[in-house]
């Protein structure tokens, strides 16, 4: 398992290098919303020919071969990040001729998934962030081998063979986008207000934690966590981050192979560290209570003014933990009234920031938490060859180019190595991923998405029952044995 | 046309050709639509093949590329299906059964109720014996790393007794709390001048869907942190009399209690009508009679009325009791299974969408077939001791 995990790591080196090269001393500059009708300037987001790839080559003929095919893929992208999909392949669908049909299914898209794949009707392709699963549709023989479709070098330089791959040598998915997920968003203009500094060290998010309460400024955290079917993942996301800063990243990916089972001194360990800050009276805005309660999306909405006035205006609550797919798309005024409602547009970089969960324990530097999506060229319901233009597309999706459009509104890192470091450039939110991951000492995956199905499940009930429980001893007895006993028997 | 034919004396040509060319027609109808229905991409390809006969040659390779007016190929798909399935069908019980009508009396009698029956049994193997007898197979051969009964050892572990437990609990409370509020709405409006009105507000939620149900009662039980306006109608009459609003669906035991109560709204309806039919049906010289003995009102109903209805009752409690076994909507909906609420066909579902465990899943959904089979046998046997089914 451990060579499997590593391709995003590499890929973030890339922006690192980017922005490093770009700016001597780093101020990053900030990103309004880019709405989708804003496109950008330059040629076509699409490879020139040849590409090394006969597909996408014989698809970027001027002949179109294969003009007016539909191609369908199954994401688990809403609201912006959907629109940003779509951006990403258009000039490569006015190119070829392909028509590229999202079909988005949100918290539901793991299980519509797999019901469409068992009854042999499998959108053509589809992303998945959970490694785990993947390679159990490659064992099945329900996602096919990609090895000849990509040019796996190009995701694993420096990393031996990182990518999802199966017993017998075949790599099951593409790796596409990856997101850091050791950020904390925060109000600028507050902040400064207040008087209040970022955070470098946990004693001092400590401190400023019990200042705000103290100062009868509101809650210090926005913490939500419901999802439908998926609910649990964003607590498991804080356990995982805490993992890394107070075990380390060997405990960590013990952790992940159940060598390191969850009752265990290490995982209470970081319990505890959470728990202080989630089950403290006033630190949670609404509550604990409200944590399992509200909408994964809508936890940072107490933050913004609902005029866009930040003169004189106190946030409900403070900090949101929450990886860099976050951003404009799902602040308050764009999620809950669409393009037309942001006439009070937050600026990530002028308004709202990002900064890194401090580091707790010195011993463990500063450690950074990723996932990353896979992209799987499922196996066709009739056992038939996938069509050229499927892999014509999973090409296009591996070059760059497949990511360039998303990457150019600020939101995206690639997966693939040769992504050209000019097109990060210049984006505050991305500037701020590659400082994170070039300053951090270690990296680790989402430990419940390389987990086994049951664990991973077990993990994100445990926890949002913890939770509800207010993680009383009881409760914290109850979630680390139930996970340990989900775990399947090797 | 053709069932006329029984009614002439003197049989034209025509009437003696007709039903065997219907028989043949229909089977010729079924065996083409069913052709065309089995292709994957048959609404796709039919449109298409129209298309091409109108002339429109660009519609047609657009259709067959996936793409085009997919919504009129469905329509024309759903309207060939309905064609064949009914016309179809319709035609091939007609001509068959004519074609029986033309043998001696004798045979006509011993071969006339197999043609109605076969094709009944013959769906009911394919889509019902089948898939019994696979999932059985696969419980017992699937991922059991050589020892048939692992799946079956594996479910007598905490984690699985957890949703024998909270099945257990919505057996008795769910079909307890129905068949009760059932039978006391039942007794109640059987003196209630408007009956039929009051009636009508209790059996309503009957048709309302498991899942429809859930979305509404989300509603009931929305939770807003203490000090913020309610949007949930429970927690708005809780802290309008001064109290914390309550996280119904959240805190455990609570929340699997407040799961029950939505089955039990819509399944009171049920037990509500079939007990009050019940309750017409005790003749008025037993009560007269208890009357003048002496006996209150409420020994009347609960020493003569319900005794008489006693059938009726577990016929109502055991149709109830088959429904909550294998319940699984509203636990999806509501708490997709978690703070302690799952039950046994919800995590079947998750071992089988979520875990790629299909043994597993196989296994639980044997144990709860084999749960059902007592209930369903006190069900039949019932039915046929009130003379219905026998």
């Amino acid at each position: 398992m451990t060579t499997k995990r590593n391709w995003w790591l590499t890929a973030v080196g890339a922006v690192v290098l980017a922005t490093a090269c770009q700016t001597a001393a780093p101020s990053p500059s900030p990103s309004s919303q880019p709405g989708p009708t804003s496109t950008p300037a330059g040629p076509a987001a699409v490879p020139a020919v040849p590409t090394g790839h006969a597909e996408l080559d014989q698809a970027l003929g001027a002949d179109q071969p294969f003009k007016g095919k539909k191609v369908t893929i199954q994401t688990q992208w809403i609201l912006g990040e959907g629109a940003n999909f779509d951006a990403s392949v258009a000039d490569f669908e006015a190119a070829t001729g392909i028509e590229i049909v999202q079909e988005s299914i949100a918290s539901q898209h793991e299980l519509v998934l797999r019901s469409r794949i068992e009854g042999h009707t499998p959108p053509d392709l589809a992303m998945l962030a959970q490694p785990s699963a993947v390679i159990e549709y490659g064992d099945r023989g329900l996602t096919t081998n990609v090895a000849s479709l990509i040019d796996a070098s190009q995701f694993s330089a420096g990393f031996g063979t990182s990518l999802v791959t199966g017993a017998g040598g075949e790599i099951w998915g593409i790796p596409f986008k990856v997101d850091v997920k050791s950020t904390i968003w925060y109000p600028i203009k507050a902040f400064a207000a207040k008087g209040y500094a970022v955070p470098t060290t946990w004693a001092e998010l400590q401190t400023l934690a019990a200042k705000i309460v103290s100062d009868g400024n509101g809650s210090p955290w926005c913490v939500a966590i419901k999802d439908g079917q998926a609910t649990g993942w964003i607590a498991t996301d804080w356990l995982e981050d805490v993992m890394l800063r107070t075990a380390g990243v060997e405990k960590y990916n013990q952790w992940i192979t159940h060598e390191l089972p969850f009752d265990s001194p290490e995982v209470r360990a970081a319990l505890a560290v959470i728990g202080e800050q989630w089950f403290t009276q006033g630190y949670v805005y609404g509550g604990y209570q409200s944590i399992t309660a509200t909408d994964r999306l809508a936890p940072m909405d107490p933050m913004f003014p609902t005029d866009g006035n930040w003169e004189g205006f106190t946030p409900g609550c403070w900090m949101h933990r929450q990886a860099t797919w976050f951003g404009p798309d799902f602040f308050p005024g764009v999620r809950l009234n669409g393009q037309s409602g942001s006439e009070h547009p937050n600026v990530v970089g002028e308004d709202i920031g990002i900064m890194y969960f401090p580091s707790i324990d010195a011993a463990q530097g500063k450690p950074a938490l990723g996932a990353g999506d896979t992209l799987m060229v499922l196996t066709p319901g009739d056992g038939s060859e996938v069509r050229p233009e499927v892999k014509a597309v999973a090409e296009f999706l591996s070059t760059p180019y497949g990511l360039q459009r998303w990457i150019e509104r600020g939101s995206a890192i690639s997966a693939n190595q040769t992504t050209p470091e000019a097109w990060y450039a210049g984006a505050y939110k991305l500037a701020v991923a590659a400082d994170i991951v070039g300053n951090s000492t270690s990296f680790g995956f989402d430990a419940s998405d390389l987990m086994p199905p049951e664990a991973n499940r077990a993990f994100w009930d445990g926890i949002t029952a913890w939770i509800d429980a207010g993680g009383t001893p009881a409760a914290t007895d109850t979630f680390v044995q139930s996970v340990d006993a989900a775990w399947p028997a090797q | 046309m053709a069932t006329t034919s029984r009614d002439t004396v003197e049989i034209s040509p025509l009437r003696r050709f007709a039903p065997p060319l219907a028989a043949v027609l229909g089977l010729v109808i079924v065996a083409i639509g069913v052709g065309i229905l089995a292709d994957r991409n048959a609404a796709s390809n039919l449109m298409a093949s129209i298309y091409d006969a109108l002339g429109n040659t660009q519609g047609a390779v657009a259709l067959r590329n996936g793409a085009g007016d997919q919504l009129a190929a469905k329509l024309v798909l759903g309207v060939l299906a309905l064609f064949v399935g009914v016309g179809g069908i319709w035609m091939l019980f007609v001509g068959v059964s004519a074609i029986v009508g033309l043998l001696s009396p004798r045979w006509q009698g011993r071969i006339l109720p197999w043609v109605f029956i076969v094709p009944a049994m013959a769906l009911l193997t394919v889509f019902l014996i089948y898939p019994t007898v696979g999932t059985i197979v696969t419980s017992l051969t699937v991922q059991t790393n050589g020892d048939p009964l692992a799946h079956y050892k594996a479910l007598f572990s905490p984690q699985y007794l957890g949703l024998i437990q909270n099945n257990l609990t919505w057996l008795i409370v769910g079909t307890g709390g129905s068949v009760l509020i059932g039978l006391l709405i039942a007794g109640l409006v059987d003196r209630v001048k408007r009956e039929a009105l009051a009636k009508t507000f209790i059996f309503l939620p009957l048709a309302i869907s498991f899942v429809g149900a859930s979305v509404i009662w989300r509603f009931m039980y929305e939770w807003q942190p203490g000090g913020q306006p309610q949007i949930g109608l429970l927690n708005a009459v809780v802290t309008s009399v001064g109290a914390g609003p309550i996280r119904w669906v959240q805190d455990q035991p609570l929340n699997t209690y407040a799961l029950i109560l939505i089955f039990i709204w819509l399944q009171t309806g049920f037990a509500m009508v079939v007990l009050s039919a019940a309750i017409k049906g005790v003749s008025i010289e037993v009560i007269e009679a208890a009357r003048l003995d002496g006996a209150s009102e409420r020994q009347i109903f609960t020493r003569v009325i319900v005794p008489i209805i006693k059938g009726s009752i577990i016929t109502v409690a055991t149709t109830i009791a088959i429904v909550v076994l294998k319940i699984f909507d509203i636990i999806y909906v509501m708490t997709g299974g978690r703070d302690g609420t799952n039950v046994i066909a919800n995590r079947m579902f998750q071992e089988f969408y979520e875990f790629f465990n299909d043994g597993r899943a196989a296994a639980l959904g044997t144990v709860l077939f084999i749960a059902v089979l007592p209930v369903m046998f006190v069900n039949v046997r019932n039915l046929r001791k009130q003379g219905i089914g026998s």
